[in-house]
């Protein structure tokens, strides 16, 4: 225990004083593109905030909840010749399942790239 | 998988491939009679092959799942409970603009969940069906996304009920890292055999007990329920009072037969309180409400705290006090909440007081109807409630829990006071200021559907030898 | 090398849950709320995984992907439920999102 605590307490006091003497040492200046994230290299346009289309969202939600269902084909694929044809029918329900999903998505529109389709059935609808 | 386990796990596969159908229906043909037809064959086929899985029952499926009389019981109260708010649904959906069929798909899956919990001996499976349950219920309660109320319920509902899952977890977590199993059977005995950190078990005990409580809506983690009872679609708060609460119940009662009546003192004295102040809060709260969704959520948390009495006080009676109260409140919460979604308009819900002046001399049928429903949540005599209150009584009497006894009497009397007025007010002139939100045209089949529930309730109050019969061989076969 | 004794795993699935916690009750913007229940579903998660090693079963593991699995969903849900009380009120604030008492 005792080495980790020291090593602990050395880096402590080396990065503090690298800190404390770059304070006092370094020199300063205040330029025009000082401020900017690339000081010396392309003047950066409009602001990192910028607001994307929500059907990243959906997609990128699709790809979260498709990309987990791998998991379990996976672990179904490691087991494979212990599980047998039991194990074959399981993993067969379960992928049918999920393309009955993707059926589903499909027809509802959620794999438009654009909008307009899926605004034209959302005002069918209403 | 052998063929009897395959006959037992029936009733849960037929509600999975209905949902699967219904969403496949929905991607090619939208349309809202189809989506409630194909629900409601789900339901039927699955409601049939009960009979045929009680021919093996029981069965064990893998460590999970236990199909037997308990589970075939509650699962046909589950079922039978979502055919009816599958039929409130219809109606109350018919008026509205939007999506419906994706209605029937959460619906058939959240009640696929609750089927998965009222059968479960393993804490694995116990989660799987709780989130089966919740997350579908996230949606459905949200699921009118043009009203702002709904959608903050709906996230309300998201942020509490996942804080309250994770607290379950944990505490099944630690119990696992203490004792090696997620198996009911097994952790009880493990437990009674002692040998490991007492804290640390104890801890997690409560910390399950927290997960449980909050889906139960005890006091103190009663919050989330009017404001959800309030933003949900009526509909789906029908199904949130008696889905999702009798399915934990159902959780409760195996762990209890688990256990078999060796409670701690300590932990009984506990639950008396939480008991005791469920049913205080839950009906004073009541009194202050001018909403009939809020009135009903307060009621329904004072509710909760009834049966928990009958937990506590019921001894050797308690699993069938139990299950009695249960299917009187549930059926009684059915058919209040329906009511409110079939006289509920275009606009808005039917929610505030005044929208009910004068429902009698304009729909003397609904109104009689309701009037029975609120009539048994009070338990008056000759409906359902009655008998579920007078099992109470009578089961703390041979107990003797005479402060439990006392408390809820003087809530009976609370009860009463606010169910009444919004009977009175359904008899009072009707206001001519501001046109109330009812409807003028009438839900055929979410009325047919409550009149039928009307029926039963009365049935039960007058001749309720029948079921408790059946709920003795439920619970006595386990 | 020795192994991470059980109690310290979870003692940091604990301290987990705990910042998760205390995440939900502080922000008040309704994404960092998402992001911090994710975090005590993951703690849970974790601390099976630590008692699954402890018994050398696979059975911590197996809730660990159902756990991850069902923050997935509920993250889609709840997201979903953002986006639309976004586009009608315009706001991430949880306490803006207040329509009803209580």
């Amino acid at each position: 225990m005792w080495p980790l605590l020291v090593f602990i307490a050395a880096v402590m006091v080396v990065v503090a004083a690298q800190i404390v003497l770059s304070h006092f040492l370094g020199q300063r200046h205040r330029e025009r593109a000082t401020g900017e994230p690339y000081e010396s290299g392309i003047v950066s346009e409009g602001s990192a905030r910028l607001r994307f289309s929500a059907t990243f969202y959906l997609v990128a939600m699709l790809f979260v909840i498709f990309d987990l269902e791998a998991v379990y084909i996976f672990s179904w694929v490691i087991s494979f010749r212990e599980l047998g044809w039991s194990g074959y029918f399981k993993i067969f329900v379960f992928i049918a399942i999920l393309l009955a999903s993707l059926v589903y998505l499909w027809r509802i529109g959620a794999l438009e790239a654009g909008p307009p389709k899926r605004r034209l059935r959302e005002a069918e609808v209403k | 998988m052998t063929e009897a386990q395959f006959v037992a796990l029936s009733p849960l596969i037929l509600v999975g491939l209905a949902a699967l159908v219904v969403m496949l229906a929905a991607s090619f043909k939208r349309s809202n009679g189809l989506a409630l037809g194909l629900t409601l064959a789900g339901f039927a086929a699955s409601l049939v092959s009960l009979a045929w899985a009680a021919k093996v029952a029981p069965v064990q499926v893998t460590p999970l799942i236990l199909i037997d009389r308990l589970a075939l019981f509650y699962l046909g109260l589950v079922f039978l409970t979502g055919a009816a708010v599958a039929l409130l649904g219809h109606g109350y959906f018919e008026k509205r603009a939007g999506y419906r069929d994706e209605f029937y798909m959460l619906l058939l899956m959240a009640t696929l969940g609750a089927g998965v919990l009222v059968a479960t001996t393993h804490f694995a499976a116990l989660f799987i069906g709780l989130e089966l349950l919740t997350i579908s219920l996230y949606a459905l309660v949200g699921y009118t996304r043009t009203e702002p109320r709904s959608l903050e319920a709906g996230l309300k509902y998201l942020v509490l009920a996942t804080v309250s899952t994770s607290f379950l977890l944990f505490g099944v977590a630690l119990l696992y890292a203490e004792l090696g199993t997620m198996e009911f059977g097994k952790m009880v005995d493990l437990i009674r055999q002692g040998g490991h950190r007492e804290t640390l078990v104890n801890g997690a005990i409560a910390l399950v007990g927290i997960g449980i409580g909050f889906k139960l809506a005890l006091v103190p983690l009663h919050m989330w329920t009017p404001d959800v009872y309030e933003g949900a679609p009526a509909p789906v708060t029908a199904f949130v009072a008696t889905v999702s609460k009798g399915a934990m119940t159902a959780v409760l009662l195996r762990l209890y037969l688990l256990v078999g009546g060796a409670i701690p003192d300590s932990v009984m004295t506990l639950l008396s309180v939480i008991a005791i102040l469920s049913m205080f809060v839950g009906n004073l709260l009541a009194l202050l409400q001018d909403n009939v969704k809020r009135i009903l959520a307060y009621s329904s948390i004072a509710h909760l705290g009834y049966l928990l009495v009958a937990f506590i006080a019921g001894g050797n009676f308690a699993p069938e006090a139990v299950t009695y109260y249960l299917i009187a409140y549930m059926a009684t919460s059915l058919g209040t909440f329906g009511m409110v979604s079939v006289i509920s308009g275009r606009e808005r819900e039917a929610e505030e007081l005044r929208d009910y002046a004068g429902l009698f001399w304009r729909r003397p049928f609904e109104a009689g109807v309701f009037a029975a429903m609120l009539m048994s949540l009070a338990g008056i005599p000759l409906t359902a409630g009655f008998i579920g209150k007078f099992y109470l009584l009578a089961a703390g009497v041979d107990m003797g829990a005479w402060v439990l006894l006392g408390s809820v009497v003087i809530n009976s009397a609370l009860g009463l006071f606010y169910y009444l007025r919004i009977v009175a007010s359904m008899y009072a002139a009707e206001t001519s200021a501001k046109p109330g939100a009812a409807a003028r045209e009438v839900a055929l089949l979410g009325s047919a559907t409550l009149a039928a529930l009307a029926l039963c309730l009365i049935w039960l109050g007058v001749f309720p030898a029948g079921l408790i019969t059946l709920i003795r061989s439920a619970v006595l076969g386990v | 090398m020795t192994s991470v004794p059980m109690d310290h795993g979870l003692l940091l699935a604990g301290l987990l849950f705990a910042v998760g916690l205390a995440g939900v009750l502080v922000r008040r913007n309704i994404l960092y709320v998402l992001m911090s229940l994710e975090i005590m579903m993951n703690s849970a998660a974790l601390a099976f995984v630590v008692a699954g090693a402890r018994w050398s079963q696979p059975d911590g593991q197996i809730v660990f992907i159902f756990i991850v699995t069902v923050a997935a969903a509920e993250v889609a849900v709840g997201l979903a439920l953002v986006y639309q009380m976004f586009k009608r009120m315009k706001t991430l604030d949880a306490d803006a999102a207040s329509l009803m008492r209580g």
